[in-house]
């Protein structure tokens, strides 16, 4: 269990078999390939061009499906757009449809050809329809916007800015004009910012009356046609409805292809696969016959990929323990209990070099106090049938099962406390029992009913904190000390390992002594009752373990004023550290209060009416909403809090993290699951 | 029931306990809301790390509210029957219960605020870096040990002062 033992693994092999290896080491995922530099010995295979093939098929495969999520969008349930569902292919329907790849690939690019022709169209309509806007105003014009007059007359066709009719359009001419009565104007359309006007002269005044024209602004229009503009209006027209009949075809094609779905989700996976497979390859060394692989490997897994390598191919292969300068891949590798928290760790960062898997350590306790923050066990229930019914009901697998795993054990835990407390759904049972059935102790009458004492207030089978939040308080102290103990020996464990015998004993001892002897007298300023023998040996403890922290802090110091004033500040710190560290498990407390007192504030606004049925009418409404709103907050808490307990008080006493999480080179798909046969 | 002068100073403890918490979380929840509102404009994939971000300072509103409720329990104002005896309470028991609110008020105010602050900032390092929310979380939930420690405080002290009345 726990941190995997990562050995180096070279293999050299024929180059005529190095697909057929990555392929094996793909299938496979064990294997973390490193990088070989180039040098004078070896060459490198030049796999961008294939590789860029591989991505641009991926990306028109992924362009596709998003089209077809788009116009023809799957149908699924709620559960499986959560949490997406693999469908299993065996190696030889995985090897048919591989043979097929191009076929899919060509369906995907109708797809995309056919989103093109859709998104091409849209915007010529967009286009078009400007067009056909400007040319509105100048439909009652019979004659082309281009024509300029007959042989006797001229004509000027253009704008002027302003609303014009034909009287006032005479009298603003009339200043330049005045007598000059060879004109005729005709207004064709006019709105309040322009006016579309078609004036005819006598050849004769041409000048006068153009540039009378030009003194109120006329101009002519930028792209005048050649035909009446109806005839070009009406082109445009067409043209709209060419395109949107494309666009309909368009539409047609990706619906027709909306049945290859399952085909193109398998291109995808297909592409990537490659595409990874062929970035793997760029990290091989070759020389005209041979090619070098080196990895990293976890060392269970070695012996038998070994066999089954040679078994295939003729290779070399050559197993190294890795140096201490590399950036060795850590792998950790826990049973369903404790590797079910390694999410929550990775968030932290992965175990360094130097570091034990926390995970086996804080598993327990990451469930026991996510129980005591949430604290209500019908919450608690609804995590265990929720998360139970996912595990049933559904392919899970990787960092989601883990998780789904960990709020498992964590309902669980919830549960666990719940029912010590007392809460189920804050105090329901006793609401019900109370208004309902006219019960005023359910806990007392259960116990009349057993015959012995099991509810020893209220329904808590041990104490309800809000009765007593003191007495909590000092437990959240106590499991904060067992807590925090359990990282300190997890440090101890750690230097110990690494063959620090004098920091194991120098650095844990003497704290542990003085953490457990100051214990009682803290307790007694609780209010607890502690005996004056165990008070005075635990100071006796305390003092012990305080004067070796002073005598050994500092023992790295040279000189002995050095050592003293260290050995010291070395006491300082553990005192100061380890009270703020403590105090921060009142949360545990906090919390809890938080969730149970919520709970039973919702109960009581849903049996506010004194009528049985309209308690019973209001409470359905009030107990679901409420609850399930209480839940999801409190749940928020809960999981930041314990992870927060977890980062900075567990973690703090012994864990670096810093590590590299191990990545194999693996089939990573996203749509089907490939088995070997 | 006698409704003192004492009383009504408790009863405006918690109160004050219950606005300010929740004064503080709206006011956090609201600018986180809008750091959020732009990554997820950007990303819609990312709305539900970006949403427990914006929750996190709405719990001082639901501290206040719980001391605020825990004050109205423990004086009576819920049963109707207020503690303090025939005489009601005196104004510097009532004084007393108020003291015990301001930790939470204050507390649940101030840390809203900046753990609104310190949530906005993890909401950049979710937009840029999704696989680091985990580290915005904890440095938001950083913020929320003292709101965590004011509640305390103010319930324990609560409890503490009914037990020296009633004796």
């Amino acid at each position: 269990m726990a941190k995997q033992n990562i050995k180096k693994i070279e293999i050299l092999a024929s180059i005529k078999d190095v697909k057929d290896i990555v392929d094996l080491i793909q299938r496979k995922g064990i294997i973390e390939l490193s990088d070989i530099p180039d040098d004078d010995l070896v060459d490198k295979l030049s796999t961008s061009q294939s590789f860029g093939f591989y991505e641009k098929y991926l990306n028109e495969s992924q362009s596709a499906l998003k089209t077809l999520d788009k116009y023809c969008p799957p149908s699924k349930g709620l559960l499986e757009s959560i949490i997406p569902q693999k469908e299993n292919l065996s190696l030889s329907q995985y090897l048919e449809n591989a043979d097929k790849a191009n076929i899919y690939l060509g369906y995907c690019y109708d797809i995309n050809a056919a989103q093109k022709q859709i998104e091409e169209s849209s915007t010529a309509i967009a286009r078009c329809e400007v067009m056909l806007e400007s040319l509105e105003p100048w439909l009652n014009l019979d004659v082309p916007m281009k024509y300029t007059g007959s042989k006797t007359t001229s004509t000027f066709i253009g704008t002027l800015p302003g609303e014009y009719s034909p009287e006032t359009l005479r009298s603003a001419l009339l200043p330049a004009l005045g007598e000059e009565e060879r004109y005729d104007c005709e207004v064709i359309h006019s709105s309040k910012n322009q006016t579309n006007v078609f004036i005819i002269c006598h050849n004769e005044c041409k000048q006068t009356v153009y540039e009378a024209l030009r003194g109120i602004g006329f101009a002519y229009p930028s792209d005048p046609t050649k035909h009446p503009p109806c005839v070009r209006y009406e082109r445009y027209k067409n043209a709209v409805e060419d395109f949107k009949k494309k666009s309909e075809l368009a539409l047609e094609t990706i619906k027709e292809n909306a049945e290859h779905r399952r085909e193109i989700e398998f291109a995808y996976d297909y592409f990537s696969l490659y595409k990874e497979k062929y970035s793997a390859i760029g990290k091989l060394a070759v020389t005209d016959n041979v090619f070098i692989l080196n990895g990293f490997i976890s060392e269970r897994n070695i012996e038998k990929f070994i066999e089954e390598l040679e078994n295939k191919f003729t290779v070399a292969v050559n197993i190294t323990e890795p140096g201490d300068d590399e950036n060795v891949p850590v792998e950790v590798k826990n049973n369903a209990f404790t590797g079910a928290v390694e999410g929550i760790t990775n968030m932290y960062s992965p175990p360094g070099k130097n570091d034990i898997d926390p995970n086996p350590v804080m598993a327990f306790f990451y469930y026991a106090l996510f129980g005591i923050m949430l604290s209500d066990a019908g919450y608690g229930l609804i995590m265990v049938v929720g998360t139970s019914i996912a595990k049933a009901k559904m392919k899970l697998e990787g960092a989601m099962k883990k998780t789904v795993d960990m709020y498992f054990y964590c309902g669980i835990a919830t549960v666990f406390w719940g029912a010590l407390f007392g809460s189920w759904f804050g105090d329901i049972f006793e609401v019900v029992a109370r208004d309902f059935f006219g019960i005023a102790d359910l806990g007392a009458k259960l116990n009349e009913l057993l015959g012995f004492t099991v509810f020893r207030s209220g329904i808590a089978l041990w104490f309800q904190p809000v009765q007593d939040p003191m007495r909590l308080m000092r437990y959240s102290f106590l499991f904060g000390i067992i807590h925090l103990f359990a990282g300190l020996f997890a440090s101890f464990y750690k230097m110990w390992k690494a063959d620090n015998k004098i920091g194991a004993i120098c650095d844990v001892i003497p704290v542990f002594l003085l953490i457990t002897g100051i214990a009682p007298v803290g307790a007694g300023i609780l209010s607890v009752n502690v005996p004056a023998t165990l008070k005075s040996t635990g100071l006796i403890m305390a003092a012990t373990g305080a004067v070796l922290i002073v005598l050994t802090a500092g023992r790295d110091s040279k000189n002995i004023v050095g050592k003293l004033g260290l050995g010291l500040y070395g006491l300082y710190n553990t005192a100061s550290g380890w009270m703020s560290d403590i105090l921060s498990y009142s949360r545990l407390l906090a919390l809890g209060l938080c969730t149970g007192v919520i709970a039973s504030v919702v109960n009581t606004m849903g049996t506010i009416p004194g009528n049985k049925i309209a308690k019973a009418c209001l409470l359905v409404p009030v107990f679901l909403f409420g609850h399930i709103v209480n839940m999801a907050i409190n749940l928020i808490g809960t999981y930041v809090h314990t992870n927060r307990l977890q980062y900075v008080e567990f973690f703090a006493k012994f864990y670096e993290g810093g590590g590299r999480t191990f990545t194999p080179l693996k089939t990573n798909t996203k749509y089907f699951n490939i088995k070997e046969d | 029931m006698n409704l003192t002068m004492g009383a009504l100073l408790a009863i405006l403890g918690g109160v004050i306990a219950a606005i300010m918490g929740g004064v503080g979380s709206a006011i956090g929840v609201g600018t986180v809301g809008q750091a959020a509102a732009g990554v997820v404009s950007e990303d819609p994939s990312k709305f539900g790390k970006v949403l427990i971000l914006q929750i996190l300072p709405g719990t001082q509103g639901l501290y206040g509210f719980l001391v605020a409720f825990l004050l109205l329990v423990q004086i009576g104002v819920m049963s109707g029957d207020l503690v303090g005896g025939e005489s009601g309470l005196t104004v510097s028991q009532g004084l007393m219960y108020f003291a015990a609110c301001m930790p939470m008020a204050i507390g649940g105010l101030v840390s809203a605020m900046y753990q609104g602050k310190a949530a906005v900032a993890g909401v950049g390092i979710v937009a840029k870096k999704p696989e680091e929310s985990g580290k915005a979380i904890i440095f938001a939930a950083m913020v929320e040990t003292y709101a965590v420690l004011a509640l305390l405080i103010s319930i324990l002290s609560i409890f503490s002062i009914t037990s020296i009345i009633t004796g």
